[in-house]
């Protein structure tokens, strides 16, 4: 019995002494490899560069005072990013922290470039971010970004003309039947609905009202959805708009409609917290209304976050750094100066002041990121072709969700 | 007396006798060289290529730096992707060889035949005006008028403007809606307003238009440095002989810029199978894919959906048809060509 106690007792001292060894190393090895040089790759975010540096430079002493490495801030002009960073990485000289997108996001995760985070997470105070944030972040059950900016789009509405069809400022439309009913008294004075930019990011035409229809265009596990009941209603819905002229003619392939919109003679429009410089400078009355809502109430809004490529020379510093620049601290300084939504609740106060912009972050629960699906972007020309030929009066919106459908499972099948 | 009328035959006859005596020389001189040198005693190798350097090593040494970035930035690129379209490249990591599958792909991908067919139609609509208003735009400068260097500057002006500043100006121009210039001309004249770019039957043409507009100004230097050139005393003869200014151009100017038709066409071509830019700013590909050009669905393939080897198979298709295209002018319009 003794011998057995005393075996015991050495199987608990060896197993504690272990544990203790592990512990001890993941500790060392967090610690030491917190150190050397990492170089992150931004984009200009606003137009004031120097805002910008001084920002960065505050984010990055923040960063340097916890571990003890360098940070590199890199800014890359946004036009043609993905073959800036899909050259770099292939040659293995590519940035160790970089910003992405959702569109990218699950491409990059599933081709395997980007790092997984989720062992760096454990105290990053995770349900201070906004789900809608998250959702973006994750392909296939795994965290490969952390989030630091989200946008909600909705619709603004031209005060003026809201009056001049006897409608009230105060309530604005919140269901596809009040917004279609507003939109025939629009026409019937003399005025567009709304801005359809067909030739566009599906994410601010036909998507949104997929979502709001309660259907969606494919799902993580490849089941295509875009032809069935509730997503087709959304084709019906732009159709009609289109044939019954609430939105110009010319929406097929519309890359803006500013100029109709400027000279008053426009009901709504679909606009983010980016839209709100230029809509207060046009000097237009203007009110934010809610996410419409039909099943659903939802609208499009993406996130911007950070990720870190497989290839990183020094991954751990990488993460390490992702988690720093999206603290509730630094999100709102870098919110504060690019008029994003901050993704941490704890730090959504920065717009306390701030009418459109509080309304706005308000909405960013019923964002989502468009698409999450390796091919996310593939199918999207092929979908904006269906609802063309739609538009165009080839197709009725059936055969034209069924031809979308048929597109996508080709290509998901390639 | 040599007139109009007799020019084309006299200048036939010289010619005739000219390559025929130039041929007999050239035979009588090729078979004395050739024997003179069978029976030189041939210099080593060594000796041979250690002349040429201390004859030319300057020259050498300048083209060094060129020749290195031609072959790292030019030729591996060129050789690198034509491996690349036999792999299949997650751009992290090592390819993996996968034989003909993407080019088995493409032979059966109706969307990149329709890419080809709609660069092939927009060639169409954009080589031969491009040449044509290149051609006029440098006879009027070249006619005398007063000013020519404004109009100059003034004609050359989209070529130096950003294409991003010039799409936008003919967004602003063919807008589908009224608040579009050219429908509110037409609108103003009682017309039809038309889509234009949301219309699967013009967009293509709107873009040439695009096209033609921001290119026709570097066509006209081109068409000026060869009207320069052309022999005044000819035009002289011409205007004794009382020939019409039509009459001139058709039988002096048009045929003696022969090797700029060549060179504008060739460069045109090249131009028109690589547009990108105007679909990609103006119409995103549609409606209904009638704006997906070549370059523009590569560039979908490649970049937006990260298949890389895909659009590296694009890339060398559109090598072989502006390889076979400028082959076949070149036969054409490159024969006989006179480089003055």
């Amino acid at each position: 019995m003794k011998k057995k106690i005393s075996i015991l007792v050495l199987f608990i001292i060896l197993g504690a002494v272990l544990v203790a060894c592990n512990s001890d190393e993941d500790t060392s090895a967090t610690e030491e490899e917190i150190s050397g040089e990492i170089t992150v790759w931004v984009h200009p975010y606003t137009s004031d560069s120097n805002a910008e540096e001084a920002m960065w430079e505050e984010i990055v002493a923040s960063y340097e005072e916890e571990f003890d490495a360098t940070v590199t801030i890199e800014t890359i002009p946004w036009s043609n990013r993905d073959q800036k960073i899909l050259t770099a990485l292939a040659a293995n000289n590519g940035p160790d922290v970089f910003y992405a997108i959702p569109d990218q996001m699950p491409q990059y995760a599933d081709e395997g470039m980007l790092l997984e985070l989720d062992p760096y997470l454990e105290d990053n105070e995770m349900d201070d971010f906004v789900d809608s944030a998250l959702v973006s972040t994750k392909w296939q059950d795994k965290t490969y970004g952390l989030p630091i900016l989200q946008e909600a789009y909705t619709f603004f509405y031209n005060v003026d003309v809201v009056k001049a069809i006897g409608k009230d400022p105060e309530n604005l439309p919140t269901t596809w039947s009040e917004f279609e009913e507003w939109a025939k008294a629009a026409k019937e004075e003399g005025y567009y609905a709304y801005s359809y930019q067909g030739g566009g990011s599906m994410n601010g035409t036909l998507y949104p009202f997929i979502w709001q229809a309660g259907g969606k265009v494919i799902t993580e596990d490849d089941e295509v959805m875009i032809n069935n009941v509730e997503s087709v209603k959304a084709f019906e819905f732009v159709n009609n708009m289109y044939e019954k002229n609430w939105i110009p003619e010319d929406s097929i392939t519309a890359m803006n409609h500013d100029a109709i919109w400027n000279a008053g003679e426009m009901l709504a429009v679909l606009g983010s917290g980016i839209s709100l410089t230029n809509l207060q400078e046009s000097g237009l009355d203007f009110v934010i209304a809610p996410p419409l809502k039909n099943k659903e109430q939802k609208t499009y809004g993406t996130t911007g976050m950070f990720v870190v490529p497989t290839n990183s020379d020094n991954p751990n510093a990488a993460a390490e750094f992702v988690k720093t620049v999206t603290n509730a601290e630094n999100q709102r300084k870098f919110n504060t100066i690019t008029q994003y939504i901050p993704t941490r609740e704890s730090a959504k106060n920065i717009f306390d002041d701030q009418q459109y912009l509080k309304q706005l972050s308000e909405y960013t629960q019923y964002a989502l990121p468009g698409v999450i699906h390796p091919k996310g972007r593939n199918i999207m020309p092929m979908i904006q072709a269906e609802v063309q030929t739609m538009m165009e009066g080839e197709k009725t919106p059936q055969e034209a969700a069924d031809a979308a459908a048929e597109a996508i499972e080709a290509e998901i099948a390639k | 007396m040599i007139t109009l009328n007799n020019v084309d035959k006299i200048n036939e006859e010289m010619e005739y006798h000219y390559k025929k005596n130039l041929s007999l020389k050239d035979r009588l001189k090729r078979n004395k060289d050739s024997y003179s040198n069978f029976n030189k005693p041939k210099q080593p190798f060594k000796e041979r290529v250690k002349k040429q350097w201390d004859r030319n090593a300057i020259v050498y040494i300048f083209l060094v730096p060129t020749l290195i970035h031609f072959l790292i930035f030019q030729v591996f690129p060129f050789a690198f992707s034509f491996v690349l379209t036999f792999m299949d490249w997650k751009v992290i990591g090592d390819p993996e060889f996968v034989g003909f599958k993407h080019w088995i792909a493409f032979i059966n991908d109706k969307l990149a035949w329709r890419a080809i067919w709609n660069t092939i139609l927009f060639s169409i609509y954009y080589i031969v005006p491009t040449m044509a208003l290149g051609l006029i735009l440098a006879l009027i400068i070249n006619s005398g008028v007063k000013a020519a260097g404004l109009f100059k500057g003034i004609f050359f002006l989209p070529v130096v403007t950003s294409f991003v500043i010039i799409a936008g100006i003919w967004g602003w121009l063919f807008r589908g809606t009224e608040s579009g210039m050219v429908n509110y001309l037409l609108s103003f004249l009682g017309i039809d307003t038309q889509l234009f770019l949301a219309d699967s039957g013009q967009a293509l043409m709107v873009l040439a238009g695009l096209s033609i507009f921001k290119v026709a100004g570097s066509t006209m230097i081109y068409y000026f440095a060869g009207l320069q050139s052309v022999d005044r005393q000819l035009y002289e003869a011409a205007r004794i002989d009382g020939a019409t200014p039509l009459r001139i151009f058709w039988t002096i100017t048009f045929p003696l810029l022969k090797p700029i038709h060549f060179y504008v066409a060739i460069i045109t071509t090249i131009g028109s199978f690589q547009i990108f830019d105007s679909t990609f700013l103006l119409t995103g590909g549609g409606p209904n894919y009638s704006t997906t050009t070549i370059v523009f669905y590569l560039y979908q393939q490649g970049f937006a959906g990260l298949n890389l080897s895909y659009g590296a198979v694009l890339s060398y298709v559109l090598f072989f048809i502006i390889l076979v295209i400028s082959l076949i002018q070149r036969k054409y319009l490159g024969q006989e060509t006179n480089y003055y």
